[in-house]
Parts: structure tokens; sequence; C-alpha cells
């Protein structure tokens, strides 16, 4: 069951964090209640660790396992922690995952045999966490997945509505390539989920918005800057008529727009990015990069840290959930239009 | 048999790049004898034992054993067919016990492991058989160097060779120790094993050999009974009769020189460094050359590396011109005016991928420094200078020096130093893989240099060098200095006799 | 027999931060926690058996990591693609692994490459060969599925043996396969080393290559054999993790070089050749694990754990090079000529 805006171009981010907070908890909480008569009555009796906390006795322990130090789970946890704080009984710390699955395995176990009650996880890899997810189910705890979801079924997902969002991209961009044209996608290594996501949404976008803006190139640029540099020189020497390029992260659309600028095809070529990060909100504003989805990965966090205090509460135990949650972010596409209109402190 | 030719290497010869280390040579280790094998440094004997061992492949000949051809370079098969060496240099596995040692690379196997207790039972076998007493679980690095040679050659007796070969055996061996060897160096030959001998020590040769083959740069030029030689026979067919007989009379021509005055520019006093020499007290003066000499193993290259300041030394003095110095680094010893040539001019002394100018500007770049950089044009004529006055071929600036001969190479080091006009210019070996050409021009320089002033102190372990250019010789065996003379005053045998002397 | 004073050292030291983390660090001497602490390290003490193997050599292995990964992607392409069945995914990726590593000992002996260079080299190949494998880019619906082949996931069982010897009063932790066949391999190996010529031969090899030349050993059968265990493994260490996982990704194993590397120096292997055992590098890395895991148990900041390992890593050697020095008799050496 999906929860969920799919699209907005709403020029209204000024939404306060309560009032989306309610809406959430409200929505979740009816959800809840849903899902919990389909439950079977004997799991539901099954002991919810950190159901302790509603009686104060022993604090909550929370953890995130990141992939590894980088802007976006940074700025999950600082809004996962401005959740918690106002938590007294809650203890959260931050692991590094250090880019080695083994090590987020080990982190899992070390998390389980504590007695933490809620993690939140960025798997490095779907299907090699699973194993760790499933032990972690089965010892009561909730395991909340950002952006990267696992094969193992767990209490939530969250995620920047990777397939929809790239969908939204496709559309926008079309418009601005004026209904036609070449498009070269920068993409991420093949292996991970979520570049499939993203590249699927776009194309399925494509498909149905444009049908005459073409995929002419699909080569990866392993999510960096200087790479992407690298490919798209090669990519415009072989198709010099390219007249839009899709970077699957920022950086590698960043990369794009330094390529544009040095052949000076700034003003040709229409580049988009994916995730809205700082430094691509200010390439828009400039009017170098044309476009990114902008998901305000604060406010992710915050989601996730209210779903987490909900199952930790002890009032829905994590192995009542038949279904998985799996929870998109709402997201802007941002153009220099309405870039403006993304707060500084909603920057990351 | 008695008398029968065990091993025979016929005409081989050993050529590295452009020089010749041996010419064609023939050799026979005979049954139920001790030949000595003898000459001066870089004769050739080590070259000729390695080829012999299986160490190293000869460029042309072939070495037979029992009248069948060996494979070269192969020493399992010189093993197999039972010649046991004891090499010069160290040859043991450091961290693993005198048992391992021992029976390294043989141990007997039953169903692929090794049979512990049979290895043990023969070690004890062979301590017994010969008199050692060893503890055969012992670590070899925790053994001192005496006790380590005695594993070498247990090494070597455990093989029940019937060619045993030896390089320097008793380098390190006290004189109790030596006697034990020869006894059982006795012992073997009446079991009719065949025993070459290399050795300095002449002593030793004439008490345990019953032949000796003489070699001089890279050739046989003897090869009798020993009964038919003295010492001064084999002395000159070492170093070469008109040598010889020069050397006699040469240092000098004979003409006494001016003895020298005034505070030596330096001089030590009670040097010692624990493990390597001990209370040596020297002095040299400007103007004038003093060679040090000695046997391998005397430590005379410890002793001037630490008067460098390459290295420290536990107690003494130092002292230059009169003001007592301890150099903690060879940069401070440059910056008081010392050059040091070193030993190996491959390993420490020359930068072979640097051209001819970069070497020779090497000590004194800090003259050619300009603001940040350095001064091209002048390091180009100060190269181009020492290139003419030393006579260095090809005079290509660029050249690297890898591509130059071995003395072309020695001159570059040389002019290196020379053109820092240090006070002190230490020389380790000089003419060390020199030819006759060369060695002749280094000489020259060298005497030159020492009468423009600079004192200049010679680590050699060629006598008829030392006989050739120095004004004074010491004597250093086993890191003490025995004796001190005027080179006028002494003949080569008086050094062959110093250096056979047993330390105090 | 090579003495042990040495490292006599190690295994106090190791019993002492255990105890040490027992009584401060809360739920260390669980059950469950020894579990995590036994699954978690076992493959990587087997992965520093094989680089000791390189490094008792003088030499190093610097492609154990990429072999890892190989051997890994291997299993999972002949598995879920091939549909071959458990036992000969096993052997093939074992047989693949041990001659990735014997193609290092062939660089380094017929090709006269340094360990350091060739095991370089080895390393960029072969993840570069990962890459292009990978089942997960060839068949990208299967970059979401999961090994199922009961003799791969058998790898990651584990023994309940508090059932089997009876005991209720404590739970005793479940043990798990890996590490029970590190102990295996760990017995295997020593008694290699120790009573087997080969062992002789590869201590002599690394201790000092010249002497074990003259004395008639064959350097090259000895260097291709001891960088083929390295691969064999590199190898075991791989399916175990594969198995632990249910996948394999093309980064397996990344870094695990130099978690391989410290854990043998670690564990008194010395890094210029001939001297060490294969206890120490076990020992060594559940040191690491031991002090990692309670790090992260007390809360210490992953950062100041680096920061301890580096420290730990520093300690060994110093403390390694204070005994060589100690032992080291008065006279030096005989001059070589």
């Amino acid at each position: 069951m999906t929860i969920g805006d799919r699209s907005s171009s709403l020029p209204t981010l000024r939404r306060s964090f309560f009032k989306q907070a309610a809406a959430f908890s409200a929505t979740l909480g009816a959800a809840a209640s849903a899902w919990l008569a389909e439950t079977d009555p004997q799991s539901a009796s099954v002991g919810m660790r950190g159901a302790l906390a509603a009686d104060g006795s022993a604090p909550l322990k929370m953890a995130f396992i990141q992939w590894q130090p980088h802007t976006v789970p940074a700025a999950w946890s600082k809004g996962i922690e401005e959740v918690l704080k106002d938590q007294p009984q809650t203890q959260y710390k931050l692991l590094d995952g250090q880019n080695k699955v083994e090590v987020q395995v080990s982190l899992m176990d070390a998390l389980i045999n504590e007695g933490t009650s809620v993690i939140f996880l960025q798997p490095i890899d779907s299907v090699a966490l699973a194993p760790s997810i499933n032990k972690a189910k089965r010892a009561g705890i909730s395991v909340i997945t950002l952006n990267i979801d696992a094969t193992a079924q767990h209490a939530a997902h969250v995620e920047m509505s990777h397939y929809y969002g790239a969908m939204e991209i496709a559309r926008v961009m079309g418009e601005k390539m004026g209904g036609k044209g070449e498009v070269a996608i920068l993409n991420a290594p093949p292996g991970i989920i979520i570049r499939d996501q993203r590249t699927n949404g776009f194309v399925d976008g494509l498909k149905k918005h444009h049908p005459n803006v073409k995929v002419v190139a699909d080569q990866v640029a392993d999510w960096s800057r200087k790479k992407a540099q690298d490919v798209l020189a090669t990519i415009l020497n072989a198709k010099p008529g390219l007249s839009g390029v899709y970077g699957v992260n920022d950086s590698m659309a960043l990369g794009a727009v330094d390529v544009a600028k040095e052949k000076g095809l700034l003003g040709k070529l229409v580049i988009f990015g994916n995730d809205g990060e700082k430094d691509a909100l200010e390439s828009i504003e400039t009017g170098e990069l044309t476009g990114t989805q902008y998901t305000d990965v604060f406010q992710q966090g915050r989601f996730a840290a209210s779903a987490a205090t909900v199952l930790a509460s002890g009032q829905v135990p994590a192995t009542a959930f038949k279904k998985q949650a799996h929870l998109l972010m709402p997201f802007v596409i941002a153009t220099r239009e309405n870039v403006k209109q993304i707060q500084p402190s909603q920057r990351w | 048999m008695n008398g029968s030719a065990l091993v025979e290497a016929r005409a081989v010869s050993k050529v590295y790049g452009l020089s010749t280390v041996l010419h064609p040579t023939d050799f026979v280790v005979v049954a139920s004898e001790v030949r000595g094998l003898v000459g001066s440094n870089g004769a050739g004997k080590s070259t000729l034992l390695k080829i012999l061992t299986g160490a190293i492949a000869p460029t042309s000949g072939q070495v037979l054993v029992d009248g069948e051809i060996a494979p070269p370079a192969k020493p399992l098969q010189m093993l197999r067919r039972g010649l046991a060496c004891i090499y010069q240099h160290s040859n043991l596995v450091a961290e693993m016990s005198v048992l391992d040692n021992i029976f390294i690379g043989r141990q007997p196997t039953h169903l692929g492991l090794v049979q512990r207790k049979l290895l043990r039972q023969r070690a004890q076998a062979l301590l017994a058989r010969h008199g050692m007493d060893f503890d055969l679980d012992a670590t070899v690095s925790t053994l001192s160097t005496v006790r380590q040679k005695e594993v070498e050659i247990l090494k070597a007796l455990a093989l029940d060779a019937r060619v045993l070969l030896m390089d320097e055996p008793t380098g390190w061996l006290s004189v109790s120790d030596v006697t034990r060897l020869h006894a059982t160096i006795d012992g073997l030959r009446s079991r009719g094993v065949g025993i070459v001998y290399i050795s300095h020590v002449l002593d030793e040769v004439f008490d345990i050999c019953d032949a000796v083959t003489v070699m001089r740069d890279g050739r046989v030029v003897a090869d009798q009974p020993i009964a038919q030689l003295d010492r001064a026979r084999l002395i000159e067919l070492m170093v070469g009769k008109t040598l010889a007989t020069q050397a006699f009379d040469q240092a000098h021509d004979g003409v006494r020189r001016a003895p020298p005055t005034g505070v030596p520019r330096l001089r030590c006093r009670a040097l010692t460094k624990r493990g390597e020499f001990h209370d040596v007290s020297l002095e040299v003066h400007a103007g004038e050359i003093l060679c040090v000499t000695g046997l391998v193993g005397s430590k005379r290259t410890e002793l001037v590396q630490t008067i460098f300041g390459a290295s420290r030394f536990d107690s003494g003095t130092i002292e230059l011109e009169g003001v007592p110095l301890e150099f903690h680094s060879p940069r401070a010893a440059i910056a008081n005016g010392i050059g040091f040539v070193t030993e190996d001019r491959h390993r420490d002394g020359l930068m072979l991928d640097l051209s001819i100018a970069e070497n020779l500007v090497a000590a004194t770049l800090s003259r050619y420094r300009r603001g940040l950089l350095l001064a091209g044009a002048r390091i180009r004529a100060t190269a181009r200078r020492l290139i003419a006055a030393l006579n260095i071929q090809p005079p290509n600036l660029a050249k690297p020096v890898r591509l130059l001969s071995g003395g072309n190479q020695q001159k570059v080091l040389l002019g290196k130093w020379l053109d820092m006009q240090p006070r002190l210019l230490i020389l380790d070996e000089p003419t060390v893989g020199v030819d006759i050409g060369a060695k002749a021009e280094i000489y020259a320089l060298l005497r030159a240099a020492r009468d423009n002033g600079m004192a200049v102190l010679v680590v050699s372990s060629d006598l008829e060098e030392v006989m050739t250019i120095a004004d004074r010789i010491a004597v250093m065996v086993a890191g003490r200095l025995v004796r001190t003379r005027e080179a006028c005053e002494t003949k080569i045998v008086d050094l062959v006799r110093d250096m056979g002397a047993v330390p105090a | 027999m090579i003495r042990r004073r040495g490292n006599s050292a190690l295994p106090i030291f190791f019993l002492l931060t255990f105890a040490l983390f027992c009584a401060v660090v809360p739920r260390f001497a669980s059950a469950s926690n020894l579990e995590a602490l036994m699954a978690g390290y076992a493959f990587i003490a087997i992965a520093a058996m094989g680089e000791s193997f390189a490094i008792l050599l003088r030499g190093i292995d610097l492609s154990v990591g990429a072999v890892m990964a190989l051997a890994g992607m291997v299993a999972f392409d002949a598995s879920l693609i091939l549909h071959l069945p458990g036992y000969l995914t096993i052997a093939l990726a074992l047989v693949l692994a041990t001659f990735a590593g014997a193609l290092n000992g062939v660089l380094i002996v017929f090709l006269r490459l340094q360990p350091f260079i060739a095991t370089l080299a080895t390393l960029a190949a072969y993840r570069g060969i990962v890459f292009t494998i990978s089942g997960r880019q060839l068949v990208p619906e299967l970059s979401t599925a999961a090994l199922t082949d009961p003799w791969i996931t058998g790898l990651d069982a584990y023994f309940d043996i508090g059932a089997t010897l009876g005991v209720e009063s404590i739970s005793l932790p479940a043990v798990p396969l890996s590490f029970l066949l590190m102990i295996v391999l760990l017995v295997l190996f020593e008694v290699l080393l120790r009573s087997t010529r080969f062992g002789r031969d590869l201590y002599a090899t690394g201790g000092n290559p010249e002497a074990a030349r003259l004395a008639g050993i064959d350097l090259r059968r000895t260097v291709l054999i001891g960088y083929g265990l390295s691969g064999f493994c590199a190898g075991v260490a791989a399916l175990l993790l594969v198995a632990r996982l249910t996948t394999s990704t093309e980064a397996l194993g990344n870094g695990m070089e130099l978690t391989a590397i410290a854990a043998a120096v670690i564990g008194g292997v010395r890094l210029n050749g001939g001297a060490g055992s294969m206890w120490g590098p076990v020992i060594g890395t559940f040191l690491l694990g031991v002090v990692l895991m309670g790090l992260t148990l007390f809360g210490i900041s992953q950062f100041v754990q680096q920061i301890l390992t580096g420290a730990i890593l520093l300690a060994a050697i110093a403390h390694s090079r204070w005994l060589q020095a100690r032992s080291l008799f008065r006279h030096s050496a005989p001059e070589a000529s």
C-alpha cells in the first residue's frame, strides 16, 4: 500500500513541519488500524521490544546505519535527530557502513544484541542485508529503510519517489525541449534498485508524455561529477545533435553542466539532475542546470523518525504488519521558475 | 680412490657486462686432497667457487662431476652429486632453528610429514662425531657470529659430501676453533673427501693444504704442491713478480719523506664501537695518504663510516684539526669538509640513472643555487672541467652513469668528492672493479690531491695498491688497529704477517 | 621449530582485552554477541591466514579482496544463471580462486615482478573481470534475487552446541559453521607449516631466499603454491561471506586485503618474511573483532575505532621489533663480500 503525494508542482513548500507530521501520522494511524484488522491475532500478541518506553523505564535505542558519509544521509540523520530530541526517552546514534556490506551486517548484529528498538538503514545492497533484516524482525526490531529498499519485508521504506519523480522529470524536460530531440542518460553503476527506478521512470515518462524525444545514449558515470564530464564529452563527439542530458544524480548532472559550459553549449543543452542538492539548486538559480527533482531530505528523515516513534511506542508491533509500508516523499521538479521557493533551511 | 678427479672445471669463464671476472680456467678437485685457492681481492676465486657449486652459471665452459657434465647453475644438482660448500656470506635462515638449518631442503619425510625424531638423531650423531656441542632448538639469530659459522660448517658436514668447498671459513674463528676445524678437515681428507680451501691467511694455507692454486686477475698463475713453495714465493705469485719486487722498494722510491708536522687533520683516540671495533687510535695529517688495510671482516669500513658520521660510536674521541667533533650525520661531516668515497659505488655512491653532470655536482649543489633554482650553465661548466681533468670517457655530460665502465664510474664518484675540496677525503676500496688504466689515473689524482694539502685516508685490501700510494700504513685485525708504519719502511711480507696475527 | 617466545604476548593480550570488554561493556558476554563475533570474523580470519602465506614468503598479496569478489561472483553466476548444483558451484569457485592466487605466483616467479606490483595488477584486473561477469548486470532481474541453493546457504549454518552438550544452565552461543571451518583450516595449515617439508621450505624461502636457493629448494614451486593457498583461502572466505549475505556484490571484499594484512602483522607475522605462524593472524583478527564490536556496543564512535585499530597495529609492530632487537646476539653477522 502506498501513501503520499504522487507529484506536486505546488508552490506550497512552506507547509509547516507540524502540519505535515500531523497529517502523516494521522494517515499512518488510520492505515495502521486498517492493517491491524487484517492481522493474525496471534502475531499481534508477540511482545514488542521498546514497549517499555511507554512506562518510561528503559530508554529506547534507535540507530541509523548509513552507506557512507555523504550529504544525503547526513541530512537524514539531522532530520531524525530533530524529531527524536523531543523524545527524552530515546537514544539515537549514527553508524557508518564504510561502504562495505559486511560492515553493515556486523553493525546490524551489534545493534540487535544491544537491544535496539528501531534501526534506520540505508542498505548498500538490497539482497545482502535481507538476512540481517530478517534477523532483526525475529528479535522484534522495526527496520526502516531509507531510499534503498531491501528484498526482505520490513516495517517501512521511505524513499525519494524515485520512479514517479523520474517520470515527472521526463515530462518537464520534454516540455523544455519542445517535445522533440535526443537525450543522453548519465547513469549509476548497475546493481542498485534505485538506478532502475530512476531510469525506468524517466523512460516511461518520455514514452507517455513526449514520444518524440529519443534516448540515444545511456552510459555509466559512477555517480561522479568527474566521470560524468569524461563520459558526456565522449557522447557529444558521437552525437553532436544531442539536445538533452539526464543525470541520474545531481553530481553527474553538474558534470554535464561543466562540459556544456566548456563547449559553450549551455543554451542548447537541457540538463536535468535528480536529488535536489544545494549545489544543484544554486546551479539552477544561475541558469546553468535546467532542473532537478528536489526532495526535502531533512523532511525525509523526520518522516522516518515519526514512523519510528509510532512503531516504538508499542502500539503497533512491527511483526503485526503483513505488508511493508512504502512511503514516497513529496517532491518538486525545481526549475528556474520555482527554485527560489526552496528555503535555505531546506537546502542540503 | 686416492687421487681421482672428483670435480673438474673445464675452461670455465665468467663475464659480467664489459668486465671479465674469470678468464677460461681449468680446475680439478681431487679425492683425499686439500687444495688451497689463494689470490688477492678480485682474483676470481669466489667466482670459480660459485661456478663449481652451481650458484652461478659460467659464461663458457663446463663442470664435470665424476666425468659427467653437470647442468650449470643448478645448486640442487651439485648438492645431490655430493658437493657441499661453506660460502663467505651467511647462508643461514636467521629465524629458523639450528636443527632446521642443518637439514634445510633435505629433511627426511614419511607420508609427507617431516620425521622429527630421525632428524634430531642424525644431528646428534653428527655433533658427536665432530666433537661439537649445540642447542639444536636455538634460533640462529640468537647465536654469536662464531657459532653461526659453526652451524654452517655442520650444515656442510651433514651432507656427507665427497667434495667440500670453503670460502674464507676462519674469518671469525679463534685459534682453538681453527685448530678444531683443521682437525675436522684432516678427518675428512682421510675419508677420501676432496677439499678446496680459500683463505687469505697464508699460515693456514701452509698448515692444512696439500697443494695450492694461485689466481691473479681472473687467471690461474700457479698450481703446485705446497711443499714446493715458501711464503715469499707464494706472495710473489699472488701479487705478481715484478710488482712484488717493485713493491719492496718502490714506495717513495725508497726516499724517506719529511715527517709531517703540526696538528693532524684527523685524530682518533681510543675509538670504540661495541661489536665492531675497539680502541682504535690513528692520525692523518694534511698532505699525507694513510692506508688502512686488513682482511675482510676487520671492520675497516665500519670504522671509516663512523668517522664520517654515518653511524655512531660508543666511546673515544674524534678530532678535526684539534677540535673534538662528533658527526651524527653525513651532512654534518660534509659541512665540516669531510668527503667519503664509498665501497659500493652502485649501492651508495652514484645515482646510476642520473647523468654524469648530475652526479658530479651532487655533493656541492649548494654552490649552484640561485634563489630557488639551480644555475644550469654553471653546473655544466663545472662538469665539463671535471670530465676533462679526470679523463672520463665518454665525455658526454648527459650520459647516465649506469652506462659507463667501472673505472669511469669510479672517476665520476671521485670527481664529485674532489670538487668539494674536502679537508679530509676518505676512500673505501677505491679501485675495486677498475681496470689498470683507470687505476693508474686514480692513483695520480690521489697523489695530486695529497700534494695540494688534502689529508687522505684510504681503506684497501689490495696490498699492491697500498704499497703503491701509501705514505703510512695501518693494519687492522678483527676490529683492532695492530700496527702503523711508515710505508718506506714496510715490505709486503710485513703486512701479510701483521694481518694474519691473532688479536690479543 | 621456531621458538614462539614472541607470540606468547599476543594470546595473553587477547584474553585480557576480551575479559576487559566482558566486564565493562553491557551484553558483550552474551551468547548472541559471541555468535555475532564468530560469524562476523571467522571468514576474515581465513583470509588473514591466506595472506600470511604470502607474507611469510617475504611478499604480499594485495589481491585478496579482488579474488574474493571473483569467487563470490562466480558462485553467484553458477548458481543463479547456470543453475549448477551447489556442490559444483562451491568446487568451481574454490578452484578458480586458487588459480587466481597462483597467477600472482606466476607473475612473481616468471615475470620477476615484485609481489606488491604483481598483486596490485591482479587486484585491478580481477575487479574489472568481476564487473564484466557480474550476474547482476548481465541479468538485471537477478540483482534482487537471493541465493537459495542449500549447499550454499548451508555454509551459514549454526550449531547449537548447548543442546548437543546438554548444557541448560547458561545459554551457550551457537557456533557458526564458518568458525568451525576456520579451526579446521588453522590446524591443517599449522601442520603444513611445521611438519611438512613444504612448510620448512616456505620459511626458508621467505627467511633467506638465497640460502634456500643454494640449498636446492625449488623457489618457484614454493612461491606458486604459497600464493595459490592465499587464493584458496580468499575463495573460502568469499563463499562464507556470500552465504551470510545470500548474494554477491561487485564490491565484495573491498579493502579486505588491508584488514588481512593488519591481522597478520598484529599476529606476529613479520613483513620481511620467514617468521610467524597461523595462530597469529587468527588471534589478530579476533582481537580486532573484539575491540571493534566491543567499542561499537560501548558507543564509541567509529572514527575513534579506526584510530584505535591503527594504534594496535603500531603497538604490535613495535613489540615485534623490540623482540627482534632483544634476541639478536651482541656480535654482528659476518660481512657479506
